[in-house]
């Protein structure tokens, strides 16, 4: 892969930006994710997480079954504020 | 791996991290131990507010302003995008029953030399035109500022490394060690020991636990609070934006606010954060339930109803995701940042509840200048651990 490679399309995240918050410590998808917001855009890393992982993979030489996938938070998929402030009324 | 430093500094959050940079630009050898990946803790599920409109007028907002200079500086000189905007903020004064306590607080905020101003009837829409309609004031602070909270975590931890601090992530201490005389001498860790005559536990929530194993006891309570994240989309306000009632649910008391009582059981108060990637955060709730992250849905729903409030507009705009983080969370809303007297040699540096952000670069100083024996910055009197025994 090319280091300006885009690999988060969500956040416009390269390569190279990924391979640079591995270089600082970052080991797994989460901490990829807090370092350069790869997969904190509207996806939430749907996109993007398996290649964030085969990245991981390769500078840290480690098979990908080495690496859990990111923490999944709510919501599951985008959802308006006007339907969550509902949510119990319905 | 035995490791030899001057200072121990224990969590590698956004307080161990500002300790860590001040100490290694003294050309202090430190350690950082951290258990997990740096900023894994409440640091990485906060958001960013440097912030002197909701502190206590006196001490407390004048610890803030100091750190806010000192960040001023860190800004320049740490080598990282930090996301840094200061914009100013406002408290959004909700009817006639809140108005006397804002404008209270507005003058206080103003003699203790904040850069204050308070905005009634149509200055109101024109500071924040999508504001709900019968909001009746606002309470301005100039100064305050926003920032990625984890920028400056890994911005410091870069900038420490770079001048010679060692930094020791996936390392859990599992004991802080005694001499025979009963000082400090370093720690056990699950990677080994490590010796240094001088402990600071920056631990945050998880300060009490490791204490208490040196019979020192830290009244610190883990206090949860919730974010909702928005996708990018034309912003609801240009700026930072909380409910006046936030003051209410952080420093207790629920007069003054008519909610529902399910509002105030969870702590819900409107928080609007815009982000420089066009995203905004929502908060905000703060309630005791013990150590459990994981996001309660039903304090989403109160969360995204309290935001509606105050800003009709974004119903529409998507949520993309919820965190919530712990908050140091102590009796009296100030931090602890103290030697500990019954331990020489051991610091504590925790406590700052949601403030840790903006209070991280004085409480860093103040440390630094502790373990030097420098006079501080500022009195320490108000941090010291000793407050608490009675």
């Amino acid at each position: 892969m090319e280091d300006d490679t885009i690999v988060c399309r969500c956040e416009e995240v390269t390569v190279e930006e990924i391979r640079k918050a591995i270089r600082e410590g970052a080991v797994d998808v989460t901490g990829v994710k807090r370092r350069t917001r790869a997969g904190m855009g509207l996806c939430q890393g749907r996109t993007c997480e398996k290649i964030v992982t085969q990245v991981l993979a390769r500078e840290l030489q480690k098979p990908l079954s080495a690496f859990k996938q990111a923490t999944v938070q709510a919501p599951v998929q985008p959802i308006t504020f006007n339907l969550l402030a509902k949510a119990s009324h319905d | 791996m035995t490791d030899k430093a001057d200072v121990i500094v224990i969590g590698g959050g956004i307080i161990g991290s500002a300790i860590t940079y001040y100490l290694s630009q003294e050309r202090v050898k430190v350690s950082l131990v951290e258990r997990g990946d740096i900023a894994s803790g409440t640091s990485g599920a906060c958001d960013g507010n440097i912030l002197a409109i909701d502190k206590m007028p006196g001490y407390d907002s004048q610890l803030t302003l100091k750190s806010q200079k000192l960040l001023d500086e860190l800004v320049e000189s740490v080598d990282y995008d930090l996301e840094y905007a200061q914009r100013g903020s406002v408290l959004v004064v909700e009817d006639e029953q809140q108005e006397p306590v804002a404008r209270d607080w507005f003058t206080r905020q103003k003699e203790a030399g904040l850069p204050m101003r308070y905005l009634a009837g149509r200055e109101v829409f024109e500071d924040e035109p999508l504001l709900a309609r019968d909001v009746i004031g606002l309470v301005e602070c100039a100064s305050d500022a926003s920032l990625n909270p984890m920028a400056l975590v890994y911005g410091l931890v870069e900038a420490s490394r770079s001048i010679g601090a060692m930094i020791r992530p996936f390392t859990e201490v599992t004991r802080i060690l005694q001499d025979s005389t009963g000082a400090v001498c370093g720690v056990n860790t699950t990677r080994g020991m490590m010796s240094a005559n001088q402990v600071v536990l920056a631990a945050g929530v998880w300060t009490p636990a490791l204490a208490i194993a040196v019979g020192v006891i830290v009244p610190i309570k883990p206090r949860k609070g919730h974010i909702l994240v928005a996708e990018q989309s034309p912003r609801p306000a240009r700026r930072k934006v909380q409910e006046f009632g936030y003051l209410l649910t952080k420093f207790g008391g629920t007069e003054g606010r008519r909610v529902e009582a399910e509002m105030d059981r969870h702590g819900i108060a409107m928080v609007f954060e815009p982000t420089e990637h066009g995203n905004f955060l929502i908060g905000s709730s703060r309630e005791f339930v013990g150590f459990d992250r994981r996001c309660n849905h039903h304090v989403l729903e109160l969360m995204a109803r309290r935001a509606l409030r105050f800003f009709p507009t974004m119903r529409d705009i998507h949520i993309i995701r919820s965190y919530a983080g712990l908050r140091p969370h102590t009796p009296d809303h100030l931090p602890i940042v103290s030697p500990v007297p019954a331990v020489p040699g051991l610091y504590i540096a925790a406590g700052h509840e949601g403030d840790g952000i903006g209070l991280a670069p004085i409480t860093g100083k103040l440390m630094s200048e502790m373990i030097a024996g420098e006079p501080t910055s500022i009195a320490t009197e108000p941090l010291k651990l000793d407050r608490f025994d009675s």
